[in-house]
């Protein structure tokens, strides 16, 4: 028999919700966000964002220290369309991922990264907040500590704005801190900034298989990777910082993915230093090696510029293919060939690095995936006979060379039609595709001005080859010269276009808010 | 059991309603459910008698003997009774008000070893759609019911259980909807948007241990995360957004017997199909896709090659390839929550077009663990990160990433074995 019972706990929270949602159909979701508010201000985050009565407050009385993890489940549970969700001042506990699926015009506001702090560090979930599908999204003026995963990922967004948000994992940089801080991936129209990301044992702010991207006056501090852009196109990274990771800002195309390659990747007048923590990561992440300024891997179609590249251990810029990684070539067909007939490959093309302040790089070389290398160059065993401070710019080179030599050109047969008709090829590179750096800026003080050079492990020009192995294959050269007036890598490439950000209908970027920002005229 | 037979169709049909109208033998009448007013079926369909949705605005407090239609189709409701989806209201494991249909699957999703007890509730007049590899497609007003109980012994699954939560999954005009209700009393179940944490939970496992862990009832919003397809966003203008499915009433899962209340052992497919509930089944069940059965007593070390390939991949399936899945026959443009990944688990997919899809000598992408270089690594479990996932309880690496608090030791076993038989592969341990 049915059996009715009197309201329960449970009954009375979710009239509590349904009393919430209401407030939140009573706003037309315009209000608070544009400064243009018919309601009343009740406060004003510190980046000054205003936050009218009329939106959904989220244990609006709760002390330092409670758990608010129900409060807040239930305020973003189909929250309606364009609600603007407000945490509380302080710092709370909670203990369960916070799901958000196909939010539409959802805005989470906290009052500040300092002022409202969300503690994940007894959380039985793994992602702090997890967005899922939907578009407009904002996440703004709060900060996520010690998430067991991921701190913020949002998977098939179109319109997400992450901006002074900080994901932290404090203490030491230990490979049990959490994998990705800030986590864009398969979103488009991304926009990252005024974010700190800390502490991260892979990447701090990780932008994966995405279009339409602007990260830009963020800071990331003591993570593996500080800033990763990965399979992702159209994307612009500066005003940034980068300081105290294991490598600064790093552009990948990894082998297997879903989107198989990205390209137009700019990463510009950033602050890129002393990114020399000790590497805790694991997967491709953890092959970086400590004290890289930038890495660009397998990834085309790249301009890195107008940066500040300074006291690195190991090099400013490395750029490389990925058979660094995975040197079997004859393998790849075999190991790779899905993602191949997809587009991904293991060369990389057209990459372009002008105009970057390059200081004080290369003192403490170090790392695995380098250490033959490192090895080579720090002795006489390169190409000078001499030790060497180790290159400022280093380009792996092979994969151009054996582009070159036609030894890559039976991938042309695995590449699927899509990819080819797309410019995907193996063919020998063309003016088009080569590896440039020019108008770079040796920044070292005068005794150790020749300490700045381009160095390039095997010639990229097959002519230029004479050392081989008993099998024939091309042995390493450890080529060095200097960075400036350079004959290595001496060639320009045309400029890439500016990546555009659509956010609920306005524009962000360097075509958009940011046409006067003086990097944007870079 | 199985004939074309229609006279021992329509008895089939005539015993089946006895079961749905009081599954107790003492209810011979073949008449209303709870004493009420109900007139008798007018046809022989499973679902006759069952009522459907007015199109009404619906109310939790509406007194009704059959199923609260309205209210499922409109409200979420404080109560699991008030939507009266069984003759016992604080039994949700049986007996199921007229026109609700148990059924189980060959393999299913582990959850902390619970059992779990599934009925399909259709409006009356309506039916469902055969699909040969997606999910049956169902009809709006289609109620689904899955109630999890945690045995004392998990080796004794007819035992005393301790019920838990019952899951609604709703297809409502707007899409599919999902509520989670936990059974806060012996009486009901109520609402759980936020989910439910229990700490402290204790069985004794089919090895004999006990063993003690936490257990989550997933809060509302957590269910998209696993019963959702999103598009493969196309470009900047795209806005198309997620797909909430059901995940395990797919033909190949259903395609085995199953033992009805009142004795009937019968394969599931046919049973709906012969009660009018299910439509295009092909005629010939051969050619329906079928899943081995696969659960904790299967053992795993006397199954032959192709036996195992195929318990494995049933297992990595069910439990992983919700998210886990791009292409193959999923609506153009859309894939799993984790289709980005790389690596796609589904049943359907050629194991030999692209072993690295199944994580064969794959790095793994977003983390990671030093000692595990590869998802899947042939020929050596123990290095494979895949496994290292199934075999963990930390929240960092765990997979599947939601309602799993133990580590399944049978399903560990079962891939573990599998990946052991694997073709070796370039990343594979020198022979």
């Amino acid at each position: 028999m049915r059996h009715r019972t009197k309201l329960s706990k449970i009954f009375t929270i979710s009239a509590l919700a349904s009393g919430l949602l209401l407030a939140g159909c009573g706003d037309d979701g315009k209000d608070g966000k544009d400064g243009e508010d018919a309601q009343s201000v009740v406060g004003t985050t510190t980046s000054g964002f205003a936050i009218p009565d009329g939106a959904i407050f989220v244990a609006p009385d709760a002390a330092d220290g409670e758990n608010i993890t129900e409060a807040l489940s239930l305020a973003l549970f189909e929250a309606p369309e364009d609600a603007l969700v407000v945490l509380p001042k302080g710092r709370f506990v909670v203990t369960e991922s916070i799901v958000v699926n196909s939010a539409r015009g959802l805005t989470i506001a906290g009052h500040g990264m300092n002022e409202t702090i969300l503690d994940f560090s007894t959380s039985n979930g793994d992602d702090a907040f997890r967005f899922q599908g939907g578009n407009g999204i904002t996440v703004r003026d709060l900060a996520v500590y010690e998430a067991p995963k991921n701190g913020i990922k949002t998977t098939n967004v179109n319109g997400i704005h992450i901006t002074n948000t900080a994901t932290v994992w404090e203490g030491e940089l230990e490979s049990d801190n959490g994998a990705y801080g800030l986590y864009p991936l398969k979103s488009q129209n991304v926009l990252m900034e005024n974010n700190y990301a800390y502490g991260s044992a892979d990447a701090g702010i990780y932008v994966g298989q995405s279009e339409n991207i602007v990260v830009r006056n963020n800071t990331a501090k003591n993570n593996v990777a500080g800033i990763e852009i990965e399979n992702s196109s159209m994307a612009d990274v500066y005003n940034n910082i980068a300081v105290g990771n294991s490598g600064g800002i790093l552009s990948f195309d990894l082998p297997g993915l879903d989107k198989a390659y990205g390209s137009n990747v700019r990463i510009f007048n950033n602050q890129i230093y002393a990114n020399n923590a000790d590497n805790v990561g694991a997967g491709v992440v953890g092959a970086v090696p400590p004290g890289t300024g930038v890495i660009i891997l397998a990834s085309s179609d790249v301009e890195v510029y107008n940066n500040q590249i300074t006291d690195n251990d190991t090099t400013a810029v490395a750029i490389t293919s990925y058979f660094l990684i995975e040197d079997d070539v004859a393998s790849y067909p075999t190991s790779f060939g899905a993602t191949i007939v997809d587009g991904w490959s293991p060369i990389l093309k057209n990459v372009y690095l002008h105009d970057n302040t390059i200081a004080r790089n290369g003192g403490a070389p170090r790392g695995d995936l380098l250490a033959p290398i490192i090895g080579g160059y720090t002795s006489d065993q390169n190409s000078t006979g001499m030790a060497q401070t180790f290159p400022a710019i280093l380009y792996d080179g092979i994969g151009e060379l054996l582009s070159n030599t036609t030894d890559l050109a039976g991938f042309n047969m695995i590449v699927g039609a899509d990819a080819a008709a797309d410019g995907v090829n193996y063919d020998p590179y063309g003016p088009e595709d080569r590896i440039c750096a020019n108008r770079n800026i040796n920044g070292n003080p005068a005794p150790q001005y020749e300490e700045v050079n381009t160095g390039l492990v095997y010639p990229t020009n097959p002519a230029d080859l004479t050392q081989f192995d008993a099998e024939g294959n091309p042995l390493p050269h450890l080529l060095i010269d200097q960075m400036v007036n350079n004959t290595y890598l001496n060639c320009t490439q045309p400029r890439l276009s500016p990546a555009v950000v659509n956010f609920r209908n306005n524009i962000y970027g360097c075509t958009g808010d940011d046409l006067a920002e003086a990097a944007c005229a870079l | 059991m199985r004939s074309n037979n229609k006279t021992t169709i329509a008895i089939m049909a005539a015993s089946l309603f006895l079961a749905a109208c009081g599954g107790s033998s003492s209810d011979s009448s073949g008449g209303a459910p709870d004493g009420g007013g109900t007139p008798p079926p007018a046809s022989s369909a499973l679902n006759a008698g069952a009522g459907a949705p007015t199109g009404a605005d619906g109310s939790c407090d509406a007194t009704i003997s059959g199923v609260n239609w309205n209210a499922l189709m409109s409200e979420a409701c404080p109560k699991l009774s008030d939507y009266n989806l069984f003759t016992n209201a604080s039994d949700p494991t049986a007996a199921p008000t007229q026109g609700g249909v148990p059924y189980d699957l060959s393999t299913a999703l582990f959850s902390d070893y619970t059992s779990k007890y599934r009925f399909i509730f259709v409006p009356e007049g309506k039916t469902v759609s055969y699909n040969a590899s997606e999910v049956l497609d169902f009809p709006v007003g289609t109620v689904i019911t899955k109630t999890f109980a945690l045995p004392e012994n998990t080796a004794f699954r007819d035992g005393d259980e301790q019920v838990i939560e019952t899951r609604l999954l709703i297809h409502r005009t707007s899409g599919w909807v999902a509520l989670p209700y936990y059974w806060s009393s012996e009486s009901d179940a109520t609402l759980a948007i936020a989910g439910k944490r229990l700490n402290g939970l204790t069985t004794i496992n089919n090895q004999g241990q006990e063993i003690t862990f936490d257990y989550s009832v997933p809060n509302a919003a957590d269910c998209s995360s696993c019963h959702s397809i999103v598009p493969n966003l196309a470009g900047s203008g795209d806005d198309r957004g997620q797909i909430f499915l059901p995940i395990g009433p797919k033909a190949r899962y259903l395609n085995k017997d199953f033992t009805y209340a009142d004795g009937t052992v019968y394969n599931q497919l046919q049973y709906l199909a012969e009660g009018e509930l299910l439509t295009g089944l092909p005629f010939d069940l051969q050619s329906v896709e079928k899943a081995p059965v696969f659960n904790d007593q299967v053992p795993v070390a006397s199954l032959s090659g192709d036996e195992l390939n195929s318990a494995a991949r049933a297992y990595l399936d069910i439990n992983c390839a919700h998210c886990h899945r791009a292409d193959l026959t999923l609506p153009a443009d859309y894939a799993g929550p984790a289709g980005s990944s790389g690596v796609q688990l589904e049943y359907n997919r050629v194991y030999a077009d692209s072993p690295s899809k199944f994580g064969v000598c794959k790095e793994p992408v977003a983390g990671g663990k030093v000692g595990y270089p590869y998802d899947v690594i042939p020929g050596s479990p123990d290095n494979s990160y895949l496994l290292f996932r199934m075999s963990t309880d930390d929240n960092r690496h765990k997979m599947p990433e939601l309602a799993r608090n133990t580590v399944h030791q049978e399903g560990v076993a079962l891939v573990s074995s599998w990946i052991n038989q694997l073709p070796s592969a370039s990343c594979s341990p020198a022979p």
